[in-house]
């Protein structure tokens, strides 16, 4: 299994976007897929129609009261699976702090699902926090959507200096231009000069867009609904980029 | 995927009363009727039955899908958006679960049809508040066209399917099916079904020989069965090997040939000689025609272990010689082999064959063995030949040329044939435990002997690449690191013979084949 975390410090920078869209083409491609949404306000359960609750909250999983097993559940579409949000994800942090090597249980609570799907997308919170760094310890791969503008730029660098100073040497970076407007010359100007850490950002960019916007409305995967349109082949072609590079990881790990 | 319930419905029910009787009672959403087929694939040998699975490809108007599934309990091992039919090996399916599993059952065997069914389905959906599906329904009908393009119902039925996570609602509908419309779930019997309608029976065929002998039947009507059996091994797989489906099918007919061969020379006082003469010359030619390209199918099997054990940077150089091995491959099969098969002698070879195993048995036989027990027979000449294993193996030495590890690897097969002709005769485990012991020690000679012959194949490849302007300075650097990858293992296996003929021939061993097989007085017959 490769654990992709859809993680940015920031918020509204299209993270459950990716996560959802980007799962639902890894299932269609034949993958067994799981989503799970880590973020208290559920907007991915939102757009897989599945209530944002779970038997026993967050408290019954991290009391291993209840394994994750059995909290999953299947959307309308094949090979992909959800473990929805809960509110009292919103106290997630205080429920680790409890927790023996409070680090590393998320990791452990995704180690029986190893053997049963080939992906795992955590749609993450914003923030960075102790369950960041649970996010960290679990995933293979950080993929970053990032808005060109300069003080995303920042985040980004912030992030890549808190994974270099921890002892995340496992972990593999991948930012990626989210909600690019070609209209603004800053982000012409940033997407077409990338360097730096951006130059592990696959060449594939997420236009800002109305269809994607319409998932709310929708609540479906955008390639359900607008398979032609530009922001759905945008989506396509970066599963495209990025599949070979995950799968590169696993062999690696 | 969870596991289905499947409800039988009446052969006279209409589908489209039932499904309104469902959705009115259920409060079910469903759609319209979708019209589409299921092709059930597996290979020759039956592979992925043997393993509890089936392979379903469903093609309907939004495109097809293949699964792989679970044939105890229906459900889904793995799946994808994909047509098998376009695929003639797993190996050409993308990425995915689905190939990495059809890989690991299928190896070298493609995917062959086996039955395609009609079917008729219309999908019924619980749905919650939020449009969520939290069970789906399907009313489905089955039936096959036959030979003469009759349509015939095999099943109507209903499946629920649960989905993962909704558990409930899947019970509350079973509930409700039971109570209300007295439905009452079966064991799927699609499969079976359907292999039936069509004439076919899972797991019929198998490379391995079982032939049930006693041991005081009499050698000659023994023997013949054993024949019968291999003839009949050669007969299922000519079409394969005549349109070149996957190399197995060579390979099952090669060694239904070699064992006959094997049989009529070994055990050549049960059969008049002149009979035996003129046979052993045919099989002698049928073997030799089928030599060459089971040698090129063995090259192409392990060119990606050979790729993969020279250095990287010349790996790509390697794939002309590749491309040559299949254009060789091709020739030789479409060239010589295929038509022979076609001929006139291979086809004269079968009648007369044919007409030698159905002939009654004589009643005062002239040849000397055909008369007596086969157990005793057995007994005599496998002790024979695996005395004569014994004397060659000791006879080489690490100085000893190559023919002679290959005489002793033609000896060993001669003795691994007769203990697989005759094993019904011997206690299963002894016999078994006997085979596993010769085993080893072939799989060093044969190691050796694909290495030599490679090497000396290689060479040759490499003149007729030249001649025919496929051979470039870089495509010779990768096949002399070929070379050298072949003889660094043949010289392994060469330093590796001395020590697994040790074990063969430990005194634990020799008191094994002493048990089994040495004469007693009374079955000495020689």
């Amino acid at each position: 299994m490769i654990t992709v975390a859809c993680y940015n410090i920031k918020g509204g920078v299209g993270k459950t976007a990716a996560a959802v869209n980007l799962a639902y083409l890894a299932a269609q491609g034949g993958a067994n897929t799981l989503v799970w949404d880590l973020d208290p306000q559920g907007a991915a359960s939102f757009y897989f129609r599945i209530k944002p609750r779970i038997k026993g909250g967050s408290f019954s999983l991290f009391q291993r009261k209840r394994q994750l097993d059995d909290v999953i559940k299947a959307t309308d579409y094949p090979r992909l699976d959800l473990v929805p949000a809960d509110f009292s994800y919103r106290n997630m942090d205080l429920l680790l702090e409890q927790q023996r090597k409070p680090g590393t249980r998320l990791k452990k609570l995704i180690k029986p699902l190893r053997s049963e799907y080939h992906f795992l997308f955590l749609d993450c919170a914003p923030s960075i926090s102790l369950v960041s760094e649970n996010i960290f310890a679990a995933a293979d791969v950080l993929l970053v959507p990032t808005i060109p503008t300069t003080l995303s730029l920042r985040t980004l660098k912030q992030l890549h200096d808190f994974c270099a100073a921890g002892d995340y040497a496992h972990l593999t970076v991948i930012p990626f231009f989210s909600m690019v407007d070609r209209r603004k010359s800053l982000h012409r100007e940033i997407v077409d000069n990338r360097g730096g850490i951006l130059e592990a950002a696959p060449r594939t960019y997420i236009p800002y867009a109305s269809e994607v916007e319409q998932m709310g409305m929708r609540r479906a995967p955008l390639d359900t609904y607008a398979h032609a349109s530009w922001a759905a082949r945008a989506y396509r072609d970066m599963w495209q980029e990025l599949q070979p590079r995950l799968l590169a990881r696993r062999r690696a790990g | 995927m969870q596991k289905p319930s499947i409800y039988p419905l009446l052969r006279a029910d209409k589908l489209d009363r039932w499904r309104h009787r469902l959705s009115n009672d259920l409060k079910l959403d469903s759609d319209a009727a979708q019209r589409c087929e299921v092709t059930y694939y597996d290979s020759f040998d039956w592979r992925l039955y043997a393993a509890g699975k089936s392979l379903q490809c469903l093609r309907g108007p939004h495109g097809a899908e293949t699964r792989l599934v679970d044939i105890s309990d229906q459900s889904v091992t793995a799946s994808l958006a994909v047509d098998v039919a376009d695929a003639r090996f797993a190996s050409s399916l993308p990425d995915s679960a689905l190939r990495a599993r059809l890989e690991r059952l299928l190896e070298m065997r493609t995917l062959l049809p086996l039955v395609t069914l009609k079917v008729v389905r219309y999908c019924l959906r619980q749905e919650d508040a939020e449009g969520k599906t939290r069970a789906r329904l399907y009313l489905e009908s089955f039936s096959r066209v036959d030979g003469t393009g009759k349509r015939r119902l095999l099943q109507k039925r209903l499946r629920l399917q649960p989905l993962r996570g909704y558990q409930k609602a899947a019970d509350g509908l079973r509930r409700k099916l039971a109570q209300r419309h007295q439905l009452e779930a079966i064991d799927d019997q699609l499969f079976a079904q359907a292999l039936t309608a069509a004439g076919k029976q899972a797991g019929d065929y198998s490379s391995s020989l079982a032939i049930d002998l006693q041991p005081g039947m009499r050698a000659d009507a023994a023997v013949r069965r054993v024949l019968s059996e291999l003839f009949a091994t050669m007969k299922a797989n000519e079409a394969g090997v005549i349109a070149d489906l996957d190399s197995e099918f060579l390979h099952d007919f090669r060694v239904a040939v070699r064992r006959t061969r094997s049989a009529l020379g070994e055990l050549k006082r049960v059969f008049p000689p002149a009979t035996l003469q003129r046979f052993r010359r045919e099989f002698a030619w049928l073997g030799s025609l089928t030599g060459n390209v089971r040698d090129l199918d063995v090259y192409l099997l392990k060119f990606d272990i050979y790729k993969n054990a020279i250095p990287a940077g010349l790996r790509e150089d390697l794939e002309p010689l590749r491309a040559f091995l299949h254009y060789k491959q091709h020739a030789e099969h479409t060239q010589q082999l295929a038509p022979q098969l076609r001929g006139s002698r291979y086809r004269k070879l079968k009648q007369q064959w044919q007409r030698f195993l159905d002939a009654p048995l004589a009643k005062r036989p002239t040849a000397r063995d055909a008369a007596k027990p086969v157990g005793l027979v057995a007994h005599h000449r496998t002790w024979r030949v695996y005395k004569r294993v014994l004397k060659e193996g000791a006879a080489i030495t690490p100085d000893s040329p190559h023919p002679e590890l290959h005489e002793l690897r033609k000896s060993c097969k001669r003795l691994r044939y007769l203990m697989e002709f005759f094993q019904s005769l011997y206690p299963p485990r002894g016999i078994r435990a006997a085979i596993k012991e010769l085993k080893q020690l072939q799989d060093n000679l044969g190691d050796f002997q694909d290495a030599d012959v490679q090497i000396g194949a290689l060479k040759g490849f490499a003149m007729e690449m030249r001649r025919r302007g496929e051979y470039t300075a870089a495509t010779g650097k990768a096949m002399d690191a070929l070379l050298a990858v072949l003889e660094s293992r043949l010289h392994r296996v060469r330093a590796e013979f001395e020590s697994r003929f040790e074990l063969f021939a430990s005194d634990t061993n020799r008191a094994r084949f002493k048990h089994l097989f040495h004469p007693r007085e009374e079955a000495d017959i020689a």
